[in-house]
């Protein structure tokens, strides 16, 4: 029973919580579905005038900003 | 009809779960094929009491080396429900989505329910199993790892299913697997509200722990076939809304105690 000197949080409360962020958190990491199909058209563009190495994009996540942070590696001449 | 049964961590009960829908849709009358998609960890054929019946596994079907036919094994206890077995010896890597599509045609031709017992965890053999569902189900128990895998495996599902990628929506359910409702009611245990709002997909049911589940696997023979077991009556209901009936939802109460257990209870 909920007497007011019991004032201890229900575990299932606390469960609850956690969950939510940790969810949350584990939303902003995914990437985006496009991701591959959109790394494969970048190196399409950027090889036209110069030659790819290899191409990173990563989905940054701050709060309520994202953030498509895209590193191009050129060859070497 | 083409439901995929899924759970993101293993160990929730996600087999049982398969067993016991398939065999309650076929109690319903309706012709229903479960498929083990866990390659390599064949154990669906235990928990139908089917392991000594199985000559031939989904993989060798798929691959032409048995027929349909041949692969598919009838129940012991309902003439309505087909198996096919998972392979033991090759592992997930073997799955072809051109093969899985052309195997899941086929048994759709046959069956009216098919139900993909999907492999724990999100990695190929899951997206595989996955790949070409109408709809899915999600087992999940409450507690915290099994709601977060939960989540991950519904986003897999809204990102790799052929019917999302064809701009149509899968459906999900949950279904709430071992609730304790003594745990649940001191507040110790995720209510099922609390995971509804958490993973926001459609309630299909509520399992409460039931010891019974143990027996039922030692003899292979599933728990619905005793309509008086809690686990059973929940699974028939489970089975009957999949069918198309308006059974509203039961919450597992408490088992009542005697009047002294009872005023315990109020100071727990």
């Amino acid at each position: 029973m909920n007497f007011p000197w019991n004032k201890k949080k229900s575990s299932a409360s606390v469960a609850k919580d956690r969950l939510r962020i940790a969810i949350m958190t584990d939303k902003q990491n995914e990437n985006y579905p496009f991701m591959e199909d959109l790394k494969r058209d970048i190196i399409e563009v950027v090889k036209k005038y110069i030659e790819v190495r290899d191409i990173d994009i990563k989905k940054e996540a701050d709060g309520e900003f994202e953030a498509l942070s895209i590193d191009v590696q050129v060859k070497e001449k | 009809m083409i439901i995929a049964i899924i759970s993101g961590k293993g160990g929730v009960g996600k087999t049982t779960a398969t067993a016991n829908i398939g065999l309650g849709i076929a109690m319903n009358g309706r012709k229903c094929v479960v498929v083990d998609f866990d390659i390599g960890q064949r154990n669906l054929d235990m928990i139908l009491g089917l392991e000594n019946r199985v000559v031939y596994d989904m993989v060798q079907v798929m691959d032409g080396e048995a027929t349909l036919q041949q692969g598919l094994i009838k129940s012991k206890s309902n003439e309505n429900l087909f198996f096919l077995a998972a392979s033991q010896t090759k592992d997930k890597s073997v799955l072809d989505s051109v093969k899985i599509k052309q195997l899941i045609d086929e048994l759709s031709a046959q069956f009216e329910y098919v139900i993909l017992d999907a492999p724990a965890g999100i990695e190929s053999g899951y997206e595989h199993t996955i790949e070409f569902a109408d709809s899915a189900i999600v087992i999940v128990n409450p507690e915290v790892s099994s709601i977060r895998d939960s989540d991950r495996a519904i986003g897999i599902l809204d990102s790799k299913s052929q019917k999302v990628k064809d701009g149509e929506e899968v459906d999900k359910y949950l279904v709430i697997n071992r609730i304790i409702p003594e745990m649940v009611q001191s507040g110790d245990m995720l209510s099922s509200e609390d995971i509804l709002e958490i993973l926001n997909i459609k309630l299909l049911g509520k399992v409460a722990e039931d010891k019974g589940v143990i027996e039922a696997s030692n003899q292979g023979t599933p728990i619905i076939l005793d309509p008086k077991s809690i686990a059973g009556a929940a699974y028939q209901r489970i089975a009957s809304r999949l069918c198309g009936d308006n059974i509203p939802i039961e919450e597992p109460t408490v088992l009542t105690k005697g009047f002294v257990g009872k005023i315990k209870g109020m100071f727990s």
